[in-house]
């Protein structure tokens, strides 16, 4: 038997052998983080911050968007007629409007029944038994046909007020278009600087890989050139990615946390001002478990890419 | 068995080696010497494949060295134990863990290679030093740490660079003594050295290089 037979020979099963490296180099890099706590504390931080903040705006967007969604009343107009129009002129104009090819429905609300419903919300049956007449006018709830834009919502309010008998029109229920589009902006922006945030969290961990590959380069080295392979050296560093990513997710998850509950009473009051019964979700266990699986990926990522790119440096350097 | 066949090394205009034959037997010492720049480094690169020949071809045990490529490099260089005159141990890990870094790579269990890397301390005399911090070694003791993580996984072919460089006389017998008893247990050594004193007291074959040419290759 020769010598490389008996060595081989005394090797571990190469499944165990690969377990016991991964152990080794994970062991080696968490010792690495430990012994330098400032450092790893702040990469952290900053990792955390870059996934925090995004996940936060994303949470609350989640949140307004149930209040849109909650709400399936279609914009309407609101025509109040003037004092003088009588019933009969009412149901006139409601037969004229549901003639119109852009509107779907019109319902006129009697001035008796209107003030009838004023006095049994208000309790003001006395203020209102003290006027000479009925101050509430005849109105007519106008619903346009579906997908109406807002800008035909104001043409529109713009051609009934032009008709005789009619004091005032009000473009009903358009906060909630306005907040669908502001929601979608904010998802917009809520991308574009998730994007730009993560990217900078690619960076500072590229950076902090960088600046371990170089204090650790005899290292690199050595094990180059005692026939390590570049897989084998690059395992404690993509550890140490790892481990980077993994922390920070977890400060992250506290982070939105934290947010979360700092944000739950501004939230919760807009709730209540579009009279809505939600309140303000906590993150469960998605957004954490999210959090730390993208910081973990990001970990591995950066320190692959920082791996890469410098291992063939040092690698050109110990062949010239 | 080592086998340069017509092996040319050419950086631009200037040849490091030049047409170079040379053939050691397994089992075998030989030292090799020459002035700085005579080509004994670009020979220890083209055999642990750091560097390629640009004519000619070496062979390991009958296999040329050009077949070798990606994933199978790392597999040959775990053949050859390297000992660099500069020690290269790696200051952020005590004794052991700098000795047993071979045994990691070619994946021994935490238990074999515990065992090994006693043994081999046993070997180099270093025993009581196992848990110590290299920085806290002489010269000497460093250079047979650096030995010891040489020949920890029982390397077939021991390569040395100038490994007496930075060492007294003294301390330089003490380590060629560690070499020739490696090879009397069987691992073919290579010692390149320009260390006169250490030639002298050699009676091991010794091929001496100038211009990237032999100009002596004598038997012992």
């Amino acid at each position: 038997m020769t010598r490389a037979q008996k060595r081989d020979q005394a090797r571990s099963a190469p499944w165990a052998a690969w377990r016991a490296q991964h152990r080794a180099a994970a062991n080696n890099s968490w010792q690495k983080l430990a012994v330098q706590p400032v450092v790893t504390g702040v990469t952290w931080l900053v990792i955390a911050i870059s996934l925090a903040l995004p996940s936060t705006l994303l949470l609350t967007l989640d949140n307004l968007s149930a209040v849109t969604g909650g709400v399936d009343r279609p914009p309407q107009l609101s025509v109040l007629l003037t004092g003088e129009s009588e019933f009969p002129v009412a149901e006139e104009l409601q037969r004229t409007l549901n003639a119109w090819p852009e509107i779907d429905d019109v319902v006129l609300l009697d001035r008796e029944r209107a003030l009838s419903q004023f006095i049994q919300q208000t309790d003001l049956a006395a203020v209102v038994r003290s006027l000479a007449r009925n101050p509430l006018p005849h109105t007519l709830i106008v619903i346009p046909m579906s997908a109406t834009s807002e800008v035909a919502m104001t043409e529109l309010g713009q051609r009934v007020q032009t008709l005789s008998g009619i004091d005032r029109v009000i473009v009903d229920t358009r906060w909630v278009s306005r907040l669908e589009t502001a929601l979608q902006a904010g998802w917009r922006w809520v991308v574009a600087l998730g994007t730009v945030m993560l990217m900078g969290a690619v960076l500072v961990l590229g950076n902090t890989l960088r600046l371990a590959i170089e204090a650790r380069k005899d290292e690199i080295l050595v094990v180059h050139l005692i026939g390590g392979s570049p897989a084998f050296a690059r395992r404690p560093f993509l550890y140490l990615g790892l481990w980077y990513g993994v922390g920070g997710g977890l400060v992250a998850a506290l982070l939105l946390m934290m947010m979360t509950w700092w944000m739950a009473g501004p939230v919760n009051t807009l709730f209540l001002l579009y009279e809505s019964p939600l309140r303000m979700r906590a993150p469960g266990a998605f957004y954490p478990v999210s959090l730390i699986v993208l910081g973990g990926s990001l970990g591995l990522l950066s320190a692959r890419l920082a791996a890469e790119r410098y291992f063939r440096q040092l690698v050109s350097q110990a062949a010239s | 068995m080592i086998e340069f066949d017509r092996v040319s090394r050419r950086f631009g205009q200037q040849d490091a080696l030049r047409n170079l034959n040379l053939q050691i037997d397994n089992g075998e010492m030989a030292l090799l010497t020459g002035h700085s720049g005579a080509g004994k480094s670009t020979l220890l690169r083209l055999l642990l494949l750091l560097d390629r020949p640009t004519g000619g071809q070496i062979l390991v045990d009958g296999q040329s060295t050009q077949q070798i490529q990606g994933n199978a490099v790392g597999h040959y260089r775990r053949r050859f134990g390297v000992v660099f005159q500069e020690h290269r141990l790696l200051f952020d890990r005590n004794v052991r863990d700098n000795i047993s870094l071979p045994l990691e790579i070619a994946g021994f269990s935490p238990k074999d290679a515990n065992r090994r890397v006693r043994a081999a301390l046993d070997k180099v005399g270093l025993l009581s030093k196992e848990r110590a911090d290299p920085n806290g070694l002489s010269g000497g003791e460093q250079q047979r740490v650096a030995i010891a993580r040489a020949v920890v996984a029982r390397p077939e072919f021991l390569i040395a660079d100038e490994p007496t460089g930075n060492l007294d006389p003294a301390l330089s017998a003490e380590i060629m003594a560690l070499f020739e008893a490696f090879n009397q247990v069987g691992v073919t050594v290579l010692v390149a050295t320009h260390d006169a004193s250490l030639i002298a007291r050699s009676d091991h074959r010794l091929m001496t290089l100038a211009a990237g040419q032999f100009i002596q290759a004598e038997a012992a």
